[in-house]
């Protein structure tokens, strides 16, 4: 069989992968890009990010339906079809993955479906339903991503119990769910089937809930859980699990004590593991941690002088937009420029409700660190935007270096947070200070404004909220 | 409580601290002055806006203040004091903090010779220096490290501009040694200073130089450079005008003031001004375009023991005799205890330098760039005149008058001249008194 050679391959075709692909391209490249799934956009769009925030979208209406009681509008309660919302989900997944199919065809990226494995550190063997296919290359860049973590104690080879990818497929409705992981994912998905009417109880081993926020940032998530859920246990371990007829039987371990419950459905939210295996990689030279996760140096360079790594692969945070900086970085040093991912500011959101954002430097790390900060708030309390939709249950946050005034961080609690981060994010990739955030006027009304006001109630002059003086 | 560096006006946002009165421990009152600043217009006092003790001094000299940029805390619970005393304490005195901008100069396109090598500045921050990531690429890059670049925004953030300034500075200092090792070109930079010791022809002593020695030396280096100096000498007749001076300066000193000749000079020149409007004006170097000033600021050379400083008198065609020599005794005071502030040393529009209090004739003064003319004044001395065809005794005053040929011409400035002769000899009764 004769190699196709080319200058660079891509294996994996998720945020990270045709990121990298279509930048490559652009910069001349010739590039394959090598997918197992027949739809491009990976975990992120096909079984992640996206599905879930159709998914949440879908169960803020019928919240929102339920909450407009009280301003005097009433409706019945709402019928769920959930084929017609699984279809309406794909809907979007397949005209997402199309586009980006699209794209990769009008760049000229070969796409090739098959699982990639490599051969030896500059050829890769795709195996294609079409049969082999050997692909010679200059440089490959690895974004293969990760997966939902199932512990072996759980894994009963029971379809009861799920992982995220099942859960956002949404086969039917459960009347009772158990959520292991008190984590973003397990949050998100929480959220969704306690709206769509499961009675869920989410356990947390850790003493909070979302466990990388700042703690003030994470109460009006807690509030909600408690309101929305039907429990919500901290420090809870489970234990062991079985099958028990057409449920879960579930046992807990509650600060050593023992507690036995049965649920018609256990979500698994533990945490992601890299996809690692069954690549090849023991052919080349790449070299892993001691948690299956890539080693790359911060040129995105593996110990492989022809591999590159890029995304959940690789470690750190495990989010869409950091791999697509990653492929961003990988192709620019293949290319020839001093690119390195050095003092990259990622923001983290959590797509709760209300949503949870940061960006930069946390109080927690602050403190952790022993760094000197100063924190300027502006509760949404304050905010008449908040108020006109009913959600003052928000806070807009600023962790200040106090010498030079400049905006290391960024937190945001309340709706829509994650749309009002990137502001913040530009203000500490900008080094801008708290003067700036002040000086900039931000219109009224909108909850962008809290950044503002945040800002002017680090200098003691917040309009809407009254700060003690200094 | 902190003191932060002032809004400067006139669009100035920016100085380097050439002098710092302060050191930590102080005790200090409000409107002390706590350091000169320095910038493209002039050297100015900054004094403190409150009253109490200096707990930490951020700056130093050489450093590079923006507008709002922190100077020094102040401890407010010490006394309100009345008057400025030092209370000292040496072992804390010694220690002048290192903060945030580097003792860096800024970048001064003008600048003939390289500056000083600079230290990296010594940040209190533990984050990378704040630049947008476009400068940070950039930085990366041309392997320019962003903690040794001076950022000139708020917060010291670093912008094009202060990467471009380093970049400059860097090539200017590179091609210096080899200037000095490559044969002379005509055009050169500046070779490096030689060091010569004094000392081996006779016993010396050494003082160092101070810092507004040091401005003065390059801001008078760069107006020679830049501007193409013409002067011009003529004698003024003020027989009558010192007659007239002594008659008033009785009823001036009961009024507070003191009638000096360099008050009716500004009379006299204002009004000249105002028939050659060219001389009142500047050349802007940027757009090409000469700007003609509808306004009569002029500034009056004071020598004070630490250097020559320059106040401006505001609008000198609306005010009187008796307004302009209490101005000028006020101004002249403040020069010399060093309290005369940014705003009071900027805006002049021509200058007068009077050395009749100390004697000698005619000199060439330097242009006060941006200006484009200045008036030296001698000492008036009694001389024989021919006057109608004989000869008198009249008292003439020796004027050099140097201008910038770029602006002016040699007719205007003879033209002006003659007219300012004129306007001295001029003056009428009802000028003068009150």
């Amino acid at each position: 069989m004769e190699p196709t050679k080319t200058d660079i391959v891509v294996l994996g075709g998720g945020p990270g992968g045709y990121a990298a692909a279509f930048y490559a391209a652009d910069l001349g490249k010739r590039v394959i890009l090598v997918e197992k799934d027949p739809r491009l956009g990976g975990v992120c769009l096909n079984r992640g990010c996206i599905p879930s925030k159709a998914l949440l979208y879908a169960a803020h209406t019928m919240s929102a339906a339920r909450e407009s009681a009280h301003r005097g509008i009433t409706f019945t309660e709402p019928a769920i079809d959930t084929t017609k919302l699984r279809a309406w989900k794909e809907s979007i997944l397949t005209r997402l993955s199309g586009g980006i199919a699209q794209l990769a065809k009008m760049r000229g990226v070969q796409v090739i479906q098959g699982r990639g494995y490599f051969e030896e550190s500059r050829m890769l063997r795709a195996e294609t339903p079409q049969g082999q296919q050997l692909l010679t290359y200059d440089q490959a860049i690895i974004a293969v991503g990760s997966k939902s973590a199932m512990p072996k104690a759980f894994d009963l080879g029971n379809p009861r119990i799920v992982t995220s990818r099942e859960a956002l497929e949404v086969e039917d409705v459960p009347e009772s769910l158990l959520v292991i992981g008190g984590g973003y994912i397990g949050m998100e998905l929480g959220t969704v089937y306690a709206t769509l009417g499961s009675k869920v109880v989410l356990v947390e081993a850790l003493d909070t809930i979302l466990a990388g926020a700042d703690p003030d940032l994470a109460r009006p998530i807690a509030a909600y859980a408690k309101k929305a859920f039907k429990e919500t246990r901290l420090k809870t371990k489970v234990a062991k699990m079985a099958t028990s007829g057409r449920q879960i039987k579930v046992e807990f371990d509650l600060d050593g004590q023992k507690k036995e419950e049965l649920y018609d459905r256990v979500l698994v939210a533990v945490g992601r593991a890299p996809n690692a295996e069954n690549l090849g990689l023991e052919n080349t030279r790449v070299s892993f941690d001691d948690r299956g996760f890539i080693h790359v140096n911060q040129k995105q360079q593996t110990t492989d002088p022809a591999i590159y790594a890029i995304g959940d692969i690789v470690g750190g945070v495990l989010l869409a937009h950091k791999a697509a900086k990653e492929a961003r970085i990988a192709v620019e040093v293949i290319v020839g420029e001093d690119s390195a991912f050095v003092n990259v500011t990622i923001p983290a959101v959590v797509f709760t409700d209300p949503e949870v954002a940061w960006c930069g430097l946390t109080e927690a790390e602050a403190r952790a660190k022993g760094i000197e900060v100063k924190v300027a708030k502006f509760p949404w309390a304050a905010s008449g935007r908040a108020l006109s939709f009913d959600r003052p249950d928000g806070l807009t946050k600023l962790i200040i270096e106090p010498d030079t005034e400049r905006v290391l961080g960024v937190g945001i609690v309340g709706v829509g947070a994650g749309e009002l981060i990137s502001e913040g994010v530009l203000a500490v990739e900008m080094g801008a200070t708290a003067k700036d955030l002040s000086l900039a006027v931000h219109p009224h009304p909108t909850l962008s404004e809290t950044l503002m006001e945040a800002a002017e109630a680090f200098y003691g002059h917040a309009t809407h909220t009254l700060v003690r003086k200094k | 409580m902190d003191l932060k560096l002032p809004n400067l006006g006139e669009g100035a946002d920016s100085g380097t601290v050439v002098n710092l009165f302060v050191k930590e421990g102080d005790q200090i009152a409000k409107d002390q002055p706590v350091l000169e600043l320095e910038n493209e217009k002039a050297v100015a006092t900054i004094p403190s806006t409150f009253a109490g003790t200096v707990s930490r001094i951020y700056i130093k000299p050489g450093d590079k203040l923006t507008v709002g940029q922190r100077i020094l805390t102040l401890n407010e619970g010490a006394a309100q004091l009345s008057t400025p005393t030092s209370v000292s304490k040496p072992r804390q005195a010694l220690r002048v903090v290192e903060a945030e901008p580097g003792p860096e100069k800024a970048p001064c396109e003008t600048e003939s010779t390289p500056a000083p090598e600079e230290t990296p500045p010594s940040r209190p921050s533990r984050f990378p220096p704040p630049a947008a990531p476009s400068i940070r690429k950039l930085a990366r890059d041309l392997g320019i490290d962003l903690t040794r670049v001076h950022g000139s925004e708020r917060g010291g953030r670093i912008v094009l501009d202060d990467v471009r300034g380093y970049i400059q500075r860097l090539q200017r200092l590179a091609a210096q040694p080899r200037t000095a090792q490559a044969k002379p070109a005509p055009q050169a930079a500046k070779p490096p200073p030689e060091e010569i010791d004094f000392s081996k022809w006779g016993p010396v002593s050494k003082q160092p130089v101070s810092p507004l020695r040091a401005v003065i030396a390059r801001r008078m280096s760069e107006n020679w450079n830049v501007v193409p100096h013409v002067t011009q000498f003529e004698d003024a007749d003020i027989t009558g005008l010192m007659d007239m001076r002594k008659k008033y300066a009785g009823v001036y000193e009961e009024n507070g003031a003191r009638l000096t000749l360099t008050s009716f000079a500004l009379k006299a020149v204002v009004n000249t001004l105002k028939q050659h409007p060219i001389l009142n004006s500047s050349l802007d170097e940027a757009s090409q375009e000469i700007v003609l000033k509808q306004y009569f600021h002029i500034g009056v050379a004071v020598n004070t023991e630490a250097g020559l400083i320059v106040p401006v008198i505001r609008d000198v065609d609306n005010k009187g005799l008796l307004d302009l020599s209490r101005e000028l005794e006020d101004l002249a005071r403040k020069a010399r205890e060093r309290k005369v502030s940014a705003e009071e040393l900027k805006g002049g529009t021509f200058t007068i330098s009077n050395q009749g209090g100390i004697g000698g004739a005619h000199f060439t003064p330097i242009v006060n760039k941006p200006e484009v003319a200045i008036l030296g004044l001698g000492r008036g001395a009694m001389r024989p005149v021919v006057r109608e065809g004989k000869i008198e005794p009249r008292l003439m005053l020796p004027m050099g008058l140097s201008y910038d040929h770029r602006v002016i011409d040699g007719g205007v400035a003879a033209r002006f001249i003659l007219d300012l002769a004129k306007a001295f000899g001029g003056f009428k009764e009802e000028d003068v008194k009150l």
